[in-house]
């Protein structure tokens, strides 16, 4: 177990900068998840700490100790990758005790520790097959195997659900999650799947364009995003957004968008007249008996999930998504109005997308 | 309808296949039909000999004329020195195509370019600089002379394919034994070369053969009836006024076994190894 520290870290391939200066550091124990878009750097940044790829300046540690310098396999990591990279010419038990071998270890002792590693994941009947011979959820664990029978000082995942279907991905997700609250070995875990960082994690990093938007705990980010960016890319649906200018009129504060619509803040720090991006979760915006006061719209679309029901609604010009609890009883058409919270209103400056504080 | 048309395809194809297939038999027939016929019955142009016999063989095996005083000999040359021609060529390419594509060793390009340009120059042109430099390192005479030769021959090519087999290994397989802790060598020896099993094949094969029925080189560089191979063997027959065609043709014939075996035992790998990486990650 161990603690991981990143310092300026930056990486240029050639001239073009893919990271620019990242510290963050991870406690031990930890399972922290790098999220992003693809070609935010994350894979390079995990890479990096891998020692796969140079570092262009600045340091990595693991326990206090710098390994910019360090191979590979003097790093004491394992990783996991999205191929799964197991080699196809050895059985599962020889993938999982490969490493060991190198390391030249005891024979009785490679076998036992590909026995426990084979019992924690149920990989028993499959020691003697071949990685051709199994499906893509029992080859994601024989590339887990592999990096248990080692008990490293970190694991290291590079997107590893990404080439299984849905319903695997889900069990995998869980899987994962219990072995590390079985074995608590600090763990980086890649991905660009905000569902699988917001329930894997116990911190997330978001990761935009080689720069780090936010760090913290998946509520955190869901509840106080930093920026519009973090805002927009946590939480399923997304965030619905509109356009506007703040208005303080006679003590209440509101945001007033160009096609007329008024929606409701809490007193922010923002002045009058300031431009704005006014930001509402799905979630949060509720369906309220019409006459009440609130914001007007029109559904659009009735999407129905079972246990809740996705309505797409017209709000002056924009469409939004809105999460309905329960069973709908509008239709497309109805005219409704919407209740806002104001204390679960988000807004970012126009400009710089930066969080606006009350 | 669907049938019909089906059937018509197919009769095109055997019309064509037909007479290329005896085309290509005609000859190996011929080559058989001598091996089996007595002198006088050879020229007789029958399409099978009215007395077949195997004495042609029995005389080749007890080397029990002029020509074939040395037969066991310089077949065992000739095997030697294929043999070493093909395990050579394949440490050589392995190596080069390990250290190009898998370490992306600086320079690989340029080597790989070198290697095909190569192609440009057929092998005669180089025959005769071959034997100067064969003559200046002292080896003319030698076996080494011809396995050297061979090798930088069969090589480039040998390069270039494992090169191209290489670059379809998954490169994560290679990260994944780095942090497993594996050094180059251990890559090379445990991950790379069993994955490459087929290509290696391929190519050993293709060495081994190119240099067991190589006659210019073996005939420049080798020159004692003792250190010849058997192709140059056979050329010295036709020295001869009275040419023995029926003891050539038989020798032919055994000579041309090996490579048939060869070839039947790992077609498998042929096919596979020279159209791809044949390994599925």
């Amino acid at each position: 177990m161990a603690s991981v520290s990143f310092n300026g870290v930056e990486k240029a391939f050639g001239d073009t900068k893919v990271i620019h200066g990242i510290s963050f550091d991870i406690r031990d124990g930890e399972f922290m998840v790098l999220v992003g878009p693809s070609g935010c750097g994350k894979s390079t940044l995990l890479r990096m700490l891998a020692g796969l790829e140079e570092i262009t300046s600045g340091t990595i540690a693991i326990d206090g100790r710098i390994v910019n310098d360090f191979d590979s396999k003097d790093r004491d990591i394992a990783m996991v990758f999205q191929s799964y990279a197991l080699y196809p010419h050895m059985s599962v038990r020889d993938n999982m005790g490969f490493s060991l071998r190198l390391r030249r270890a005891d024979k009785r002792e490679i076998e036992t520790r590909v026995a426990r590693a084979a019992q924690i994941l149920n990989l028993e009947p499959y020691l003697d097959r071949y990685p051709r011979e199994l499906s893509g959820g029992q080859r994601q664990r024989v590339a887990m195997g592999r990096a248990i029978v080692r008990d490293p000082k970190v694991f290291l995942f590079d997107e590893p659900l990404s080439n299984l279907d849905a319903k695997l991905r889900v069990q995998m997700r869980s899987e994962i999650k219990a072995l590390h609250q079985r074995l608590r070995t600090t763990t980086v875990y890649v991905t660009h799947d905000q569902i699988e960082a917001m329930t894997m994690a116990d911190r997330i990093v978001v990761m935009h364009d080689g720069v780090i938007e936010q760090i913290g705990t998946p509520l955190e980010l869901y509840d106080h995003p930093d920026n519009l960016f973090v805002a927009q890319f946590i939480g399923s649906p997304a965030m619905n957004v509109v356009q506007g200018t703040l208005r303080r009129t006679n003590g209440i504060v509101h945001v007033l968008t160009p096609d007329g619509v008024q929606w409701p803040v809490a007193n922010s720090g923002a002045a009058d007249g300031q431009p704005v991006t006014y930001g509402v979760r799905p979630d949060h915006l509720e369906l309220t008996a019409s006459g009440e006061r609130g914001v007007p719209g029109e559904i659009v679309v009735v999407e129905p999930t079972g246990s809740e029901t996705e309505l797409v609604v017209k709000i002056g010009a924009a469409q939004l998504v809105v999460e309905a609890h329960g069973r709908a009883t509008v239709q497309p058409g109805d005219k409704v109005t919407f209740a806002v919270n104001p204390a679960n209103v988000h807004l970012f400056d126009q400009k710089s997308g930066q969080r606006l504080t009350a | 309808m669907a049938t019909r048309r089906h059937v018509l395809a197919e009769a095109k194809l055997l019309l064509i296949g037909i007479p290329v297939t005896i085309w290509t038999l005609l000859p190996i027939y011929h080559l058989f039909l001598f091996s089996i016929s007595s002198k006088e019955e050879a020229f007789a142009g029958k399409l099978w000999p009215d007395h077949p016999t195997l004495r042609n063989f029995s005389i080749v095996f007890h080397e029990q004329h002029y020509f074939l005083n040395h037969f066991w000999r310089q077949f065992g040359n000739s095997l030697v020195i294929a043999c070493a021609v093909g395990v050579l060529t394949l440490a050589i390419a392995a190596f080069a195509a390990f250290a190009i594509s898998r370490l992306r060793a600086r320079g690989g390009r340029f080597v790989l370019n070198c290697a095909l340009f190569t192609y440009f120059i057929p092998a005669a042109f180089l025959a005769v600089p071959m034997y100067k430099a064969m003559g200046g390192y002292g080896l003319l005479n030698t076996q080494w002379a011809l396995i050297l030769a061979m090798v930088t021959i069969a090589a480039p090519y040998a390069i270039w394919v494992l090169k191209q087999a290489s670059d379809k290994l998954p490169f994560e397989l290679d990260e994944a034994a780095r942090i497993d802790g594996a050094s180059p060598l251990q890559l090379f020896r445990l991950v790379y070369l069993p994955l490459m099993a087929p290509s290696l094949v391929a190519v050993g094969t293709y060495a081994l053969l190119l240099a067991w029925n190589e006659y210019l080189y073996a005939f420049l560089l080798l020159s004692r009836d003792e250190d010849i191979t058997l192709p140059v063997a056979l050329g010295h027959f036709l020295s001869a006024d009275d040419s023995p065609w029926e003891l050539l043709m038989t020798t032919g014939l055994i000579y041309a076994l090996p490579p048939a075996a060869i070839y039947y035992a790992f077609k498998r790998y042929m096919v596979a190894g020279l159209t791809s990486g044949a390994v599925k990650s």
